[in-house]
Order: structure tokens, then sequence, then C-alpha cells
């Protein structure tokens, strides 16, 4: 029986060539160098250094910001599309792009001290992802169905803001983190920094999988690529759940090789919807409408930005043992 | 050579259209006229068409015949109403009875892919107990299929179809998840939903036959709208994309063009193939079984057509109720006026529906119907407004101008069979010198009673929303069944259950006009469920050695 649920010609050529790329990377992502660690020293003495929290800072930083750009293109689209109906609708816009800015600000400082501006920033955006949330909610609600399979695929997608969120929550433990002095292990909330990034970038990687697998199910997993990331965040999820929660100061070479590959699958992702969005009506000439009408592609990297983040964490429970 | 589809057949020469690339072509094996092929179909619709892709599939050699045209979608599909009546069935006919039914856009198709080409998309399963409505629901006939079997064939054709509907269907038996989701509601759509809540009834999106997602070379769903005349996309899985080029793929030929006038009957009194006419001339065909899939008008035509000194009545006739039990379906709609801009012509035409009425026996009349939200085009529109309101001039100019604000509510609802609804040969002649169709219907008080009640929900249903403007649509009717019922003996019926013909053992019918009674849905998905069904009992009739050809 011919096969007609997969497509001819260029589509399916381009889905299996980034297909092999993909599978490539992230082969290549376990023979990639890793960071020295301090895991081998035979006695477990911390030696906390302050190089290495803002070298841990500045990875957080660099995670908010890829969440912030991802999100601010994600939402430029979307809000875009919804015509900005609401003006409130410019929040994500203007919080994302200050984000992005602060984040990349952070990246390059090599300073010990927060900075009171990327500090406001950051907990602005937290609050902004927050209040989206609500509004979102509010949005599916309105509906007719209320909150119905309809309103959850075609209204307001109800986790999106949190990633915006997200990228605010990361951003501030960043200064908590850099703000940390000489000799001593990072400490946010009075918990150390590393099970803290750990388990908040964690539970981010378990909400930004709903949301994958919301909107997935929504495209009907036509494309058996779009099982992968309803498949591999969710143990990037678990991996950094029990990292977070287990013993500090060990080095773990697959958690770290399994979340690059999450990373990788982040980027790939958007590499995906390009293709989706050649697949629709017209193509990639149509790329007006098949951009706004196809799958997002800023979306993906959401998860780039939250392995990041993981692998931030996993720094920091290496080079800061708590236990 | 003309590339007009209507005048030049595209089918020929080995090779077929390619129906999702521009000028492309794809490869088509091309069978001999002397030599007789296992099975010629007529009709590729909705029956047709999986029957000559199932069977093609088990290794049977096939031809599919067509009187209309192999359209390419993306190339000859214009976004304009008058120019796509080209897809319709419009040679003449008569038509007569108390209430002459009106043929063309709602209830024929003359194209490869036949009327699925420029259908509403909609598709439902049957209520189990239709099946049995006679011994269930005291009206009608029992149907000689089970409806646990249907379910399973109904599953296999939502699959092939790529049926977009709700994650959960909140009326009948469980059934499986439809392979897409569905698509997003429009706000004609939204208003049925609002005044279902309110009237207390469920209501759900409609399963439709247009993917929310890429499927192949199938893009989504863009909701242009031109859906009923013709997706210029191909997101619409009609026959034209879906069953046919698994069908050519898999070694059938297609003849489009190709007026089937007459069935042949040898001495023995077996089918052995059929008269053609195509590229200006009568061409003979041989075959070891004919599948007549023409439709409720077409399919007893020809075989009252095809008449013989043997069969003086008709093929397959001497229950003498081919052309009988004709149905049609009430398709009354109710229209007001919202405030707020609606723009209903977005999207599929019946993005929601409730069949409330279908499964809630509460009622003073026999059998069910459905009612979805509305998304008339224009012209379309205007015609309704002239036809039914009685508007013209200045008053019709002006309520048009209401066309983003106006909604609507129409019935699919179920007119049960009756022997005086019929089709029967008229004198005249068509442009091949074969007789045309003569059709007559008249509703009964069932009918007339179920319309009545329907009308009146949905004008409440409308009421409740705040429609203004209300009116009622009372003279449209749409598909059609009957004229060839399956049955459990030859006396009362045409065809058994695996739509073999009782009098004419290597002769099948397989189309809607099967249907012992209609139901109140439309009639697309349950046809290729029994194709599909007949295709599989074909192969296991051969296997078992009882075809013996």
């Amino acid at each position: 029986m011919v096969n007609t649920r997969t497509p001819t010609g260029a589509p399916r050529n381009a889905l299996a060539l980034l297909g092999s790329l993909t599978g490539a990377a992230l082969v290549g992502a376990l023979y990639s160098r890793s960071q020295p660690t301090v895991a081998h020293s035979p006695t477990k003495t911390p030696v906390p250094d302050f190089a290495k929290a803002n070298l841990a800072a500045r990875r957080l930083n660099r995670a908010a910001g890829t969440l912030a750009l991802s999100v601010l293109f994600d939402s430029a689209l979307e809000h875009y599309r919804g015509q900005f109906r609401n003006r409130a609708m410019y929040t994500p816009l203007v919080t994302a792009a200050m984000a992005l800015g602060v984040s990349a600000h952070g990246t390059m400082d090599q300073r010990q001290m927060p900075h009171v501006v990327r500090d406001t920033v950051y907990v602005l955006t937290a609050i902004a992802g927050l209040a989206g949330t609500g509004f979102h909610l509010f949005n599916v609600r309105r509906k007719a169905g209320g909150v119905s399979w309809q309103n959850l695929f075609y209204g307001a997608p109800v986790g999106a803001p949190m990633a915006i969120g997200l990228s605010g929550l990361l951003g501030y433990l960043s200064e908590r983190v850099r703000e940390t002095p000489s000799g001593q292990t990072p400490m946010v909330w009075g918990l150390p920094a590393g099970r803290v990034v750990g388990i908040a970038s964690g539970l981010g990687m378990a909400g930004t999988t709903g949301e994958a697998g919301l909107l997935h199910f929504r495209g009907g997993f036509h494309d058996p690529f779009m099982y992968l990331p309803v498949t591999m965040p969710p143990v990037t999820a678990l991996v950094l759940g029990r990292t977070a929660l287990g013993p500090a100061g060990t080095e773990r070479r697959a958690t770290r090789w399994w979340l690059r590959a999450t990373a990788i699958l982040g980027l790939s992702g958007s590499a995906f919807h390009a293709i989706g969005v050649g697949r629709d009506m017209g193509g990639w000439r149509n790329w007006e409408q098949n951009i706004l009408n196809g799958p997002p592609i800023p979306a993906p990297p959401a998860f780039t930005g939250l392995a990041l983040a993981g692998l931030a964490a996993l720094s920091l429970l290496e080079n800061h043992p708590d236990d | 050579m003309s590339d007009d589809p209507l005048i030049t057949p595209r089918a020929a020469r080995g090779r077929a259209p390619d129906v999702f690339h521009p000028g492309a072509w794809v490869p088509m094996k091309e069978y001999p006229q002397r030599e007789p092929v296992d099975f010629v179909v007529i009709g590729t619709g909705a029956g047709g068409g999986p029957l000559i892709a199932r069977l093609a599939e088990y290794g049977y050699s096939v031809i599919g015949f067509d009187a209309g045209p192999y359209f390419r979608p993306l190339e000859d599909f214009a976004s304009d109403e008058a120019s796509q009546s080209q897809l319709f069935w419009t040679d003449e006919r008569l038509v007569d009875g108390a209430n002459p039914l009106k043929m063309g856009a709602n209830n024929s198709g003359r194209a490869v892919g036949g009327s699925t080409v420029h259908y509403a998309m909609v598709s439902l399963r049957f209520r189990p107990e239709w099946f049995r409505s006679r011994t269930l629901l005291g009206y009608g006939t029992d149907w000689p299929l089970d409806w646990r079997e249907m379910w399973r064939y109904y599953a296999q054709a939502e699959h092939d179809l790529s049926i977009a509907g709700p994650v959960s269907y909140p009326w009948g038996p469980k059934r499986p998840r439809y392979p897409y989701r569905a698509h997003e509601i429009n706000g004609a759509a939204e208003v049925l939903a609002r005044g279902a809540e309110a009237m207390g009834y469920k209501w759900a999106e409609t399963p439709l036959a247009t993917v929310s997602a890429p499927r192949g070379d199938s893009p989504s769903c863009v909701y242009r709208g031109f859906c009923r005349v013709g997706c210029s996309t191909n997101a619409k899985q009609s026959q034209l994309v879906t069953y046919i080029p698994r069908a050519l793929a898999a070694g059938a030929e297609i003849r489009d063009l190709a007026m089937v006038g007459r069935i042949e009957v040898d001495a023995a009194g077996r089918a052995c193939g059929v008269h053609y006419h195509r590229n200006g001339a009568w061409h003979f065909q041989a075959a070891r079984n004919v599948i007549v899939a023409g439709y409720a008008i077409e399919t007893p035509r020809l075989l009252l057509n095809s008449a013989t000194d043997r069969f003086r009545d008709g093929l397959a006739n001497s229950s003498g109720l081919v052309g009988r039990y004709l149905m049609t379906q009430s398709n009354q709609a109710v229209y007001g006026v919202m405030d707020e801009m609606v723009r209903w012509n977005k999207g599929p035409p019946s993005l929601t529906i409730t069949e409330h009425w279908n499964y809630d026996d509460r009622k003073d009349f026999h059998g069910g119907y459905c009612w979805m939200a509305q998304g008339p085009l224009p012209v379309e529109w205007s015609a309704a407004m002239s036809g039914s309101r009685k508007l013209w001039g200045a008053p019709l100019r002006e309520k048009m101008a209401d066309y983003n604000h106006q909604v609507g509510l129409k019935m699919v609802g179920e007119m049960l069979p009756h022997p005086d609804n019929r089709v029967s040969l008229a004198n005249e002649k068509d442009r091949y010198g074969l007789p045309v169709a003569r059709v007559t219907y008249s509703w009964h008080d069932n009918d007339k009673a179920m319309i009545q009640h329907a009308l009146g929900e949905m004008q409440r249903s409308l009421e409740l929303v705040g429609a203004k403007d209300i009116w009622r649509q009372e003279n449209d009717t749409n598909h059609l069944a009957g004229t060839a019922r399956m049955g459990n003996d030859r006396k009362s019926s045409v065809v058994n259950a695996d739509c073999r013909s009782w009098d004419i053992p290597n002769l099948w019918i397989c189309d809607g006009s099967v249907f012992p009674t209609t139901g109140g849905v439309n009639p697309s998905l349950t046809i290729t469920a029994i194709a599909l069904r007949t295709a599989d009992r074909i192969q296991m009739l051969q296997q078992t050695g009882q075809l013996n050809f």
C-alpha cells in the first residue's frame, strides 16, 4: 500500500537530512570537551571559587537570554497574529527585549556583584510571566466551551507566558549566585543555588514539555519527529531532578551529555518547524502567512534555554559540593 | 490537443495527473479493452474511490470510470462560485412529485472523485440503532449490516481520510480517536455552540475530512471557505487526493470523461463488460465483474438503461425495487443577524454540530436530525435570500450588506423511505442519446413534522444567542440515498449485505443507493465504510472460492 502520510520531494528530503544532522549532533555531543571539574579530588573539601560562581552566574544569564530570545520572537509572532487586540499584548515583547538586553550584559559581566538594573528587570520579567499566565487562562475560560481541548489548542496558550517567567527567574537566580562572597557556596533562599537552579530548570523543562505536547497533539503528531520533544525533555527533567536532589560534587557525564542533547534538540526544533512552515499552502513563498499559521519557529529554543540552565546547575553542583 | 479537462481526457497514454504538483504526472497502468479486467467500477466518488483503491491493493485488475473530468485542484479551481459549478452534475433530469428535488450542487458531482470534490467534508457515523431502525426504533427497515462491524470500517475510513474531529465525541458508543485534531471553530460555529449550551444540548466540533495539520503532500487547511466549490489547496481529503492516488499507485486505471451508458450481460446472464462513451465515440470494456457506484440517480438510471430481453425491467431488478425508495435529507435552515462581526464564510462551513435530536427519542416523529453551523458563499447566499426569502432588487441588496454579520443553522434530517419516491426513465434523451432520469419526490407527514420540529429548535437556538432578523429557509434538501437498497432477501432488496446484486452474481452496487434508510447525518463516511467492507468481502469471497472468476 502506498504511503500517503509522509510528504514527497523536497520536504521529505529536508526532513531526512535534518533528522540525520540532529542525530549526528546528539552523538557528537557525547564527545565534546567536558568542563574540568573538581570531582576527582580525593577529598570532598569544598573549594569554592568566586570565578566559578561568576561563570555559573553568567551561564545562567545566557540561559535566561536564550529563553528571552525565544519568547521575544514567539510572542511577537503570535501577538501580531492576534493583532495586538489588547494593549497588554505588547508586555512580553517589552519584558523579553529587556530581559534579553540585561542577559547579554550579564553574560559579558565578569564582576562579582549583582546589578540593580539587571535584578529589577529580571524580577519584573518573572512577574510579567505570572501575569501573562493569568491573562491567557482568562482568555481560555471566557471562550465558548470554557476549558476544553478546543480552547486549549486555539485559545491563548496557557503555558507560554511561563517561558518568560522562567527567564526572569533564572536571571534572578543568576544575580544571587553572582553575589556569593568569595569562599562560600552560592545559596538562594537558604538552599544551595545549584539545587535550586536544577529544580527550577527541571520544572521548567516539564512545563515546556507539556506545552509542546499539547501543541504537537493538536498537530496530530503527523510527523514522527514530533515525538522527540515529548520524549527527550521529560527524561532531562527527571535527570535534573535527580541531580538536584542527589549528592553533589560528583561528575555526571551522562547528565551533561543529555542536557547538551536537549539543548541541540531545541535548536533543531526550529529547523524542523521551518520545514513545517514550508509544508503549508504555498510553502516558503507564502512565508507571510505560513510563518503565522505554521509551527512556531522561535518556540523550540525554550528547551535550549532550560538545558543551558540545567548545565549551569550541574556546574554549580559539581563545583560546590554542599554535603 | 486541448488541455481543458472538460474536453480532453487527462488519464491517458500511461499517465494520470499528479494532483499534488502543478503540471506533474504519475504513471498509470492501462488495460486493453478486449481482455476482461477483474473489476470495472463505474463512479469514483465516496463509494467507487475506496473500492478501486482497495481492490487494486488486493492485486485485482481494476478500471475506474467517471463521466467527469480529472481536475488538478491546484490549477483548475478558481475562487469563484460561478466557475466552480463545473463540479456539479448539471445534465438534464426531469423532476416532479409534490416536492421536486433541486438537482445539482447539493446532491451530485461530476468529476474524478465524485461529489467528494465539492462536499462539505462532514464525516459522521450513523447512530448504531439506525442499522436496525425497524426493530429498535419502529420505522423504516433494518439494514443487513451489524453496527459493530461498521464501527470498524468507519475507523478505517476515518484513518484513510485523516478526519479532523474532537478529542472525544459526545454522542454514541466509544469510537477511536480521530487521526487529526478538530479545527479551530469560527464565529458562526461559536454561535451554534453558545446556542446549544443555552438550550442544554451538547455540541461538538464537526468531524471533517480536511486536515488540521499537513498529511503527505496535503497542506493543512487555510480556512479559505471555498470547500463546497472545490478545495484549491488539497487540504480537503476528497477521493481525488486520497484513494484515487492510492489506486493508481496500486495499478488501477482511471478513465475520465468516460460515460458508461450500458452494462452488457452475456448469454449466461452474467455481466461481461460496459459500453462507455469517451473521446466522441462508444467503446466496450470487457470485465469479469461490474460495480456500479454512480449514486442514487445515475446508478438506477444505468441499471434501467441496461435492460435486455432477459432482464426487461433493467438489471438487478427482479424485485422491482431499482429506482424505488429514493431518499433525500431535509436541509432546512434558520438564519439571523448578529450585532458583532461573524464572517461566517471563513473556514469550512460546518465547524460545529449538535446531534442532540439524533440520540434523543423523546419526539413525536420518526428518525433523527442534526444541525450544523453555516457559511454559504455570497452567490449561494443571495440565491437563498432571493429564492426562499423572496427578496429582490434593493431589499436584497440591502440584506446582502449584512453578510459579515449573518449566522445560520442548517439541519441534516432523516427522510423516511417511501416506494413512490423514485427514479425512473423519461422519454427524453441526453447528449449521449440515453434516456434521462425522472426523479419523483414528495415529502410525507413524518418528514414535514421533523422539519417543523427542527426549524423551531434552530430558531430557539438563534434567539437565545441574540440573533435578530431571523427567518426560515423551508425548502432545501441535500444528500440522496436509496434506489438500490440492500437487504436480507431478494424480494425486498436489490443487493445483499456485500452489495452484490441478487439477480446477477457478478454485478455489484456500492454507493449511497444501497441505503435502506438514510439516517440523520451526512452519508459520505457511511458510503466509504460500506465500500471498504465490500472490498474486504470480495477478497474473502474470492479466497474461499465463492466468486468464480
